[in-house]
């Protein structure tokens, strides 16, 4: 049993799933789902089509170099079953598992790291330039006879008390 | 690539045009609401159906025997039709001048790549690009020396064990 990778979408087909293509030039297509053969039926090229990891790659959207992807690589070598091996084996996948998708969620905040200070840019801009669509602009600049002057009281507190008193 | 795949629209079309011509009419209908469920009859869009290899189906031949390609007489087991790793009986159509079979001959054959989809005993499917045989004898020994292009595993089980020696690519 071996799992194979989609040829479009790089997606792991598990046993039982799928379709294998075979072109005369002993070429072996694998897709995971008909979305996948469709798309290669329709001569779609993986890798400008934007919901695959062939695209998602291309564009630095996913991490392309990384150690932990050197233990996925095929094998050609059947090993010998050996028990230990395999209990062993089964707990590294579940490490190298959380490991290498700690280290995609820190590149995926790598990538998103200046979008707050951009996001906050972009509405002030957005707040000089185009506040005309929300506020009419009569009523930004305020009419300077409709308001009275500013006139500054003093508040004398211990006269008012005193006289609160008798 | 775009030629074959040029040549696949157009035999969809003349394989519906001509279904009601062979004898097998259950075989070549397959699912019928592919053809009839869309409101316009567009060929760009319809999904291929490939069927079994029946009466009146030409084969490319992809051994040294000769023979250019064949057209199959009957599918020996399988009331539809021939799938891959059958034994049919064909009859020459088209012939190299020298070489073991002639044109206009019966001959039996072994179908090694299909267009219709096969399901394997893991649950996936294998399909192949067009439709191959190899030219064999009544016991089963291909008649030719060399075979070209891929072919499937599924030759192990029906024990035609020699033109899978032969092959070139096991798919």
């Amino acid at each position: 049993m071996r799992l194979e990778k989609c040829w479009f979408c790089s997606s792991t087909i598990y046993p039982g799933h799928g379709i294998q293509f075979v072109r005369n030039d002993a070429k072996i297509f694998r897709f995971c789902r008909s979305k996948c053969h469709k798309n290669f039926k329709m001569k779609r090229n993986p890798r400008k089509v934007k919901w695959t990891k062939a695209y998602r790659r291309l564009r630095g959207k996913d991490m392309t170099q990384d150690s932990t992807f050197e233990f996925e690589r095929k094998r050609n070598r059947p090993e010998r079953y050996d028990r230990n091996v395999t209990e062993e084996t089964l707990k590294a996948i579940k490490k190298i598992d959380k490991i290498r998708v700690a280290r995609e969620a820190r590149h995926h905040s790598m990538r998103m790291k200046g979008k707050k200070a951009m996001e906050r840019q972009a509405a002030a801009k957005e707040l000089e330039q185009d506040i005309h669509l929300v506020k009419a602009p009569l009523a930004l600049q305020e009419d300077p006879s409709l308001t009275l002057p500013k006139i500054k009281v003093k508040v004398s507190h211990p006269q008012a008390e005193n006289q609160m008193e008798e | 690539m775009a030629a074959c795949f040029a040549s696949k629209w157009s035999m969809a079309v003349s394989r519906s045009l001509l279904g009601n011509l062979s004898s097998n009419n259950l075989g070549s209908l397959g699912k019928p609401q592919d053809l009839t469920s869309l409101g316009y009859n567009g060929l760009f869009f319809q999904q291929q159906l490939r069927t079994f290899i029946q009466m009146r189906t030409k084969l490319k031949v992809v051994d040294n025997s000769g023979a250019k390609w064949v057209r199959c007489i009957q599918a020996l087991k399988g009331r539809k039709g021939a799938r891959l790793g059958d034994t049919i009986i064909a009859s020459v159509q088209e012939a190299q001048p020298r070489g073991k079979v002639k044109k206009g001959e019966v001959v039996y054959g072994v179908v090694v790549r299909a267009a219709m989809p096969r399901g394997r005993c893991d649950g996936s499917e294998v399909k192949f690009d067009d439709n191959a045989v190899v030219l064999v004898n009544k016991q089963g020994e291909p008649i030719g020396t060399r075979v070209f292009g891929p072919v499937p595993h599924e030759l192990r089980k029906k024990k035609h064990l020699k033109i899978l020696t032969l092959a070139e690519h096991i798919a």
